[in-house]
Formats: structure tokens, sequence, C-alpha cells
């Protein structure tokens, strides 16, 4: 084997193939007063990049690997999370290609960006936390975010992630974390950009409720056939609201929503986005220590 | 797997090792010191131009060298490049032949116009007086610098590798221990940039030819 006599070069040439593979796919994103960002191929004629480096929605210039220059524009951007997505007049020679499953604690990551025209840039290190959900310095709450030891160059905001064979592990930005760099991971990402893609923005519901986490005793626990530490005391139920309308009471616990289990107030937030919105979903309640399913029809919230 | 990493640990050791055998310190009378590369044989050492700059901004026309040996040898300053912050020193061993102890043999030096970004390189020099310090990276990006007097672009190696004062003059290798380029704080004004060795061939060839025909 080539690789165990000349481990090192095989690796050198791993990392380049894997520069090469998913620099194609990276772009030089020209939307803001400073210096430009990067942006990552996501459909054959969709960019998607950080929200926070679109700061004008006209004269959008991308520009791509081969030095072509296409004037794109806004299909749609969510501050939340910090994406943006673009459309472009004409189609891109290659595409980013998403990782599959979950990035692992550890991995070897290369951080690339295209902020010059001069060519590629990228950073190598590991995966160094899986966290979230967190509230982001924006107002949203993100899910889950990955960081990384690999160097976030000025203008990598927007561009990829990369494991060792190229493929997108998550989008960087700077614009989450008071100028620190975060990664979202691609999942999320490009769920968020599909969302865009359809709406043009992301759907946020709420039903109109205040809630704390309330600790659930073990006979409740038996009662909805789970083990399950906690669930959401409504604390208030808003006049005329979906909740309200569903038939929520102050003193319900919810435990799960669309059959997933709820168990503190972001976990609510989080499942209260994307197409649920505006959708009758199955809430499960504790009344009176007694499980029980309403269904609430998800109001869509205004920004 | 663990037989790649070990075997990925034993080639990084033996570069390691070849190249640190061409690296010196070179110090020129003044507080702190950079690192400088055994280029041709002969003594021919390739450092940073503001290294051997002194006090009044002009370069020292001698210099002191510890080798890896840690044999001391005062240079002579042969010949600088202060755009691409290059200088050309001539070990003086006292003895016709200069490599009698075999401690300035030549690095092996690697063409620099086939670099890609993502490879693997090492960096070796004196950060903060450390001697022989060894730092890895990826080259991070292949880009060019403008020069500050006569506004020539000059291609440059950028690289993701932790460097700091005491690695100037000290060479950036690739995975099979070739010197790809000597590394400078002071071209392109950000940290861990190198000149490509193709630029510090011609330089060193062309500082060496033009010795040979002063001497004629």
């Amino acid at each position: 084997m080539s690789e165990l006599e000349n481990p090192l070069n095989a690796l050198s040439e791993a990392l380049t193939a894997a520069v090469e593979k998913a620099g194609a796919a990276t772009l030089l994103v020209d939307a803001r007063r400073r210096f430009p960002a990067s942006g990552i191929a996501y459909a054959p004629n969709m960019v998607l990049t950080a929200d926070h480096v679109v700061e004008r929605e006209e004269d959008i210039m991308v520009i791509l690997p081969n030095g072509s220059e296409l004037i794109a524009s806004l299909v749609g951007r969510d501050p939340s999370s910090d994406l943006a997505l673009l459309r472009l007049p004409s189609s891109l020679a290659a595409q980013a290609e998403i990782a599959p499953g979950e990035a692992r604690l550890g991995q070897l990551v290369l951080a690339l960006g295209r902020p010059s025209a001069e060519g590629i840039q990228a950073s190598l290190g590991v995966v160094s936390a899986i966290g979230g959900p967190v509230r982001t310095g924006r107002g949203g709450l993100l899910e889950r975010y990955l960081r990384t030891d690999a160097t976030p160059y000025p203008g990598f905001s927007g561009g990829p992630l990369v494991d060792t064979t190229g493929r997108v592990v998550g989008v960087n930005t700077s614009g989450l974390a008071r100028g620190a760099s975060l990664t979202i991971p691609a999942s999320l990402a490009w769920q968020v950009a599909s969302t865009l893609a359809k709406h043009g923005h992301i759907r946020r519901g709420f039903i109109g409720v205040r809630s704390q986490p309330v600790a659930l005793p073990v006979a409740q626990q038996k009662a909805l056939g789970r083990e399950q530490p906690s669930g959401l005391l409504l604390v208030s139920v808003e006049e005329g609201s979906p909740a309200e309308k569903g038939g929520l009471l102050v003193g319900d616990i919810i435990v799960a929503l669309a059959g997933k289990p709820v168990t503190d107030p972001d976990e609510l937030l989080a499942a209260l986005t994307g197409d649920v919105v505006g959708q009758p979903t199955p809430f499960e309640i504790l009344r009176g220590g007694k499980p029980l399913q309403v269904s609430i029809t998800i109001g869509e919230r205004r920004a | 797997m663990n037989r790649l990493l070990e075997l990925t640990d034993d080639a990084i050791s033996e570069i390691v090792a070849r190249i640190r055998r061409s690296v010196v310190v070179v110090e020129n009378g003044r507080s702190g010191a950079g690192a400088g590369v055994i280029w041709r044989p002969g003594g021919y050492i390739v450092t940073n131009y503001h290294v051997i700059t002194s006090g009044n901004g002009r370069p020292a026309s001698t210099a002191r060298l510890t080798l890896a040996s840690e044999r001391r040898l005062p240079a002579r300053l042969i010949a600088v490049e202060p755009e691409i912050d290059l200088a050309l020193l001539k070990a003086q061993d006292s003895l016709d032949d200069p490599n009698r102890f075999g401690d300035l043999s030549p690095a092996l030096i690697a063409d620099s116009r086939a670099l890609k970004v993502g490879q693997i390189v090492l960096a070796v020099g004196h950060p903060w007086g450390q001697r022989g310090y060894v730092t890895a990276g990826i080259i991070s990006s292949l880009g060019t610098a403008i020069t500050h007097d006569s506004h020539r672009s000059i291609p440059i190696i950028r690289s993701d590798v932790i460097l700091a004062p005491g690695n100037s003059g000290g060479p950036l290798v690739n995975v099979v221990g070739g010197v790809i380029g000597v590394n400078t704080l002071v071209v392109g004004g950000d940290l861990g940039v190198a000149i490509p060795s193709h630029l510090v061939e011609a330089f060193v060839t062309q500082a060496i030819g033009e010795r040979t025909r002063v001497t004629a």
C-alpha cells in the first residue's frame, strides 16, 4: 500500500484534492463595502452565503472560480441563522456536495474561502466542539452548531467547512457569535436554504403562550409511557391565540409536539419553525396528571 | 488506522531531522536572532534582509552563525535583495573545506512553481529564541504581494502554520523535506508568509554569479 509507504504525502495529496473539489464550488460574494466574502454553490443556479455579508440587495456580484463575474439577485435571507440565498442568471459548473451524517468531534476539516480573485484559500483543523441549541446574537435560535480550530481568515464567512474528501460539513460565519467564528451544520443550512428557495424567508410559528420548564414526577412519566424528565408548564395563554383556539389552559404541561418530546422553551421554539407553520399540529399535554392530545393550528409570526 | 498515524509521525520525524541540519541561527549583534537556510554547498546561507539589518537600517557586513552542530562561525554578507527581504551570507570557516565537519550541508531545494493550496507544510525556525522549533499546517493561499519600493508584484506563499519572530529566514518545507520557501514577516505585511524558493534560487544564482565575475 503506497499510502502506508508515504502516508504524509498521501495525506497531503488528499487534502489538496479536497481543496480542489470543494474549491470549485466555493465562490466569491461581493455585496458589502468592505472586502468580499464567500459563498457555496448550493444548486445549479443558487449560491448559499452568510446573511451578514449581503449588505446590499442590488448589485450583488458573484465571481466564479474561473474568474467570470455574475450579477446575482437575492432569493431570501434568514438573519436569525445568518444565511442568505442568491440566484444566478446562469448555471454553475460545479455544485457543493453535502457530507452524509453528522460531524464528529476531532474529525479533520478544512475551512475554505474565496474572498479574493487570486484563488481559493484554506486552513486545516479539527471539529473542536458540537453544541446547541444556542440563542444567536441576532435574536434567533440555532438548533446545533460546530466550532473548529481551523483559522477563519477574513472573508471566510459564507464559505464551507469540508471533510477530507471535500464534502460540506457546515457553513462558516462570524456573524452569529459576536465576531467569533461558528459553523452552521450542513444539514441545518441546507434545510434553511431549501425553505428560502421555496418561500423566500423562514417561517417561524407561535402559539401564544408563556411557559416554564417543570420536572415531571415519576407517576406522570409512567402515565406518558416514557422517560421524560421535564415538560413545559403554561403560565399564561393569550386571548384569541392559536393555543386558546386549540383549547390549551393555564396549568397544562406541554410534553410533546408532533410526536417529538418538548422539555424546555428552546425546544418548543425550534419545533415551531418551518413546515409546521399554518398546519394543525398534534400537541401532547398533561392536564391534571393525565395525558391528553389536542390539535393546534400554528400561527405565523411576522417579524 | 493506528499504523497510518504512526507512519505519518515517522515521516514527519525524518523530514524534521533532515531539515534541522540545514537550519542555522543568524545574529548580527543586536538583540534577537533570526534563522537561515544552508542553500548551496560552500557555506552559502539564505536569511531575511531584516534579520541582518542593524539599528541604522543598513545591513551589517558580518553576522554570527550557530550551526545545528552548535559550532559557531562568522559569516560575511554577500548580497541583499531588500524588496523581497532576502540576504545571502557566506560562512567563514577557518579551513579551506567549509563542510569539513559535515555541518554545512545544504537543504534539499524544491520547485515552488507547482504548489497547491491544501498541501501539508512544515516550518523550522527559532521563535522567541527556541532553537529548531517545528510547526505544521497547510498552504492556505497562493497569492501575490506588491513590493514597497518598485511596486513589483511577486508571488508569495501563505500558510496556516504558526510563525513568530525568530522564524524569519527559516525554511518552509513540503512533505518530502524539500524547501519550498523562506519564511518572512515583512513582505505582504501579515504573518505566515513565505518567499517561494524559485525566487530565492534566482537571487542566489545571480548573487553568486556576480561575485564570481567581480573576483575573476
